[in-house]
């Protein structure tokens, strides 16, 4: 049976059911509707069906409980591992970004900063500060000018709001960006989190495998799940084997048994021709 | 020997320990049974055990030796109870995972506790800060959600995992019967 990625999530199939030389399979309607969940592609289920079933070739309605039964299971080991391998990229990339937020440099972010800044200040515009004026303002404050830096903190004090937190916000933004970038292999992304990572003495399996023992918990479950469906269709496998065994045994006795005829025919013809 | 005053006691006792005592408790039990009703034989549901039939049929073929007829009656009844069982279970996953604003338990009390800690220590007045607003706004999205909804239902999926093993040992052995069977009746007919 293929396992190819394609055969399962919606959108991301290159190839579909349309483009198969083989035809579209219904199971009976007794046998359920396929277990399909939101996003799962139809088309790349019936291509599986037909595929298992062009496989196994199905002698009765027995075969067929089974081929539904395969190909049902199929699909679930599937599903869950792509659901596993999505959980731990993404898990990967999150526990990337936090490594980020506590390892970048304020010149790398400190053009968030600014900006984050300015829109807060020209939000909270008071009588001695324009729109422009509050830009230059964060400008300055952002290049850590302490009358400029004063005088924001006075306006955020007003507000409730305090510097720590734009920081960090500005922090987060810029984290998020770059871990962004790194999945999608983009080289600058790529040179300066190796240069982060480098610098700390960390390594980007380091930050993966310490993503991965916080998610354990879903990560085992999910292997249990994929345990127990490759274990049903491996029994529904060999049931299959079982069966066939049964039927060519009850066929080679068939075939026994018209051979013992044929053998009677030889010899009654032997006898006519003797009796000639 | 137990004597017959302690065997009236324990029947005192049995009856005084039984079974659900409150209002609440009792209408809560009645529907035990109704959540799911896969403990329920395929018989007790009409258009079930006209699809039992129905599959019967279609297993036995012209077939009318009532032995076959009831093999391939067990197996049907297994099929179709195996049918509700996984409809059951891709209800629960699909339920959830349709629903846009899915969150768990877990994490409804974990932004609970949050708004409380706000309103307490900050200004009724101000705004909530930014990260504290994109926490409560927060939703699981992808993988995150798929892997939230298993671990909020992983008791209700292993209840029905254990139903689903079930049926599928008695669809085993109901086909091995019914394969035996026919090995039976055609060595018969060959002799």
């Amino acid at each position: 049976v293929s396992k190819r990625a394609d055969l399962h999530p919606k959108g991301t199939s290159k190839t579909r059911a349309k483009t198969s030389p083989l035809a579209r399979v219904q199971p009976l309607a007794l046998f359920g509707s396929p277990v399909l969940l939101a996003g799962e592609d139809d088309d790349a289920y019936h291509e599986l069906l037909s595929r298992v079933r062009t496989a196994i070739n199905p002698v009765d309605i027995i075969d067929e409980m089974f081929i539904a039964d395969v190909v049902s299971l199929e699909w679930e080991v599937l599903r869950w591992r792509r659901l596993k391998s999505n959980l731990m990229r993404a898990h990967g990339f999150r526990a990337l970004k936090s490594f980020l937020i506590t390892n970048l440099d304020y010149d790398q972010y400190r053009k968030y900063f600014a900006d984050e800044l300015t829109k807060i200040l020209q939000n909270n515009l008071t009588e001695d500060l324009t729109e422009d004026g509050a830009q230059t303002l964060a400008q300055k404050c952002a290049g850590n000018d302490s009358n400029a830096v004063d005088k924001v903190n006075q306006i955020l004090d007003r507000i409730n709001l305090d510097m720590d937190s734009i920081l960090n916000s500005a922090k987060a933004r810029k984290a998020g960006e770059l871990t962004h970038d790194y999945a999608q292999r983009k080289p600058p992304a790529i040179k300066l989190i190796n240069k982060f990572l480098a610098r700390t003495g960390s390594s980007i399996d380091a930050v993966m495998a310490k993503a991965l023992a916080e998610e354990l918990d879903n990560i085992e479950r999910i292997d249990r799940l994929i345990t127990i469906a490759e274990t049903r269709r491996n029994a529904m496998l060999r049931e299959i084997d079982r069966r066939r065994a049964v039927l060519s045994e009850a066929l080679r006795r068939q075939v026994q048994e018209v051979e013992g005829e044929f053998e009677v025919v030889e010899k009654t013809q032997a006898e006519a021709k003797s009796a000639a | 020997v137990t004597s017959k005053h302690k065997i009236r006691a324990n029947r005192a006792n049995a009856q005084a320990s039984t079974g659900p005592k409150t209002a609440r408790g009792r209408l809560h039990a009645a529907r035990n049974a109704l959540r799911h009703a896969l403990s329920l034989p395929v018989y007790s549901d009409p258009v079930s055990s006209e699809e039992v039939e129905a599959l019967a049929r279609e297993i036995i073929g012209t077939d009318a030796n009532p032995e076959m007829q009831e093999l391939a009656r067990r197996i049907a009844e297994a099929q179709i109870d195996l049918r509700r069982v996984r409809h059951a279970r891709h209800q629960i996953l699909s339920q959830p995972l349709s629903d846009p604003d899915y969150e768990s338990e877990v994490m409804l009390r974990k932004k609970s506790t949050l708004i409380l800690h706000c309103l307490r220590r900050l200004d009724p007045s101000a705004p909530m800060p930014d990260i504290v607003m994109e926490f409560l706004s927060s939703k699981p999205q992808g993988p995150y959600k798929f892997a939230t909804i298993l671990a909020d239902k992983t008791r209700q999926l292993l209840a029905l995992d254990r139903y689903e093993r079930r049926a599928l040992s008695r669809r085993k052995f109901a086909i091995r019967a019914f394969d035996a069977a026919g090995r039976r009746k055609l060595t018969s007919r060959m002799n």
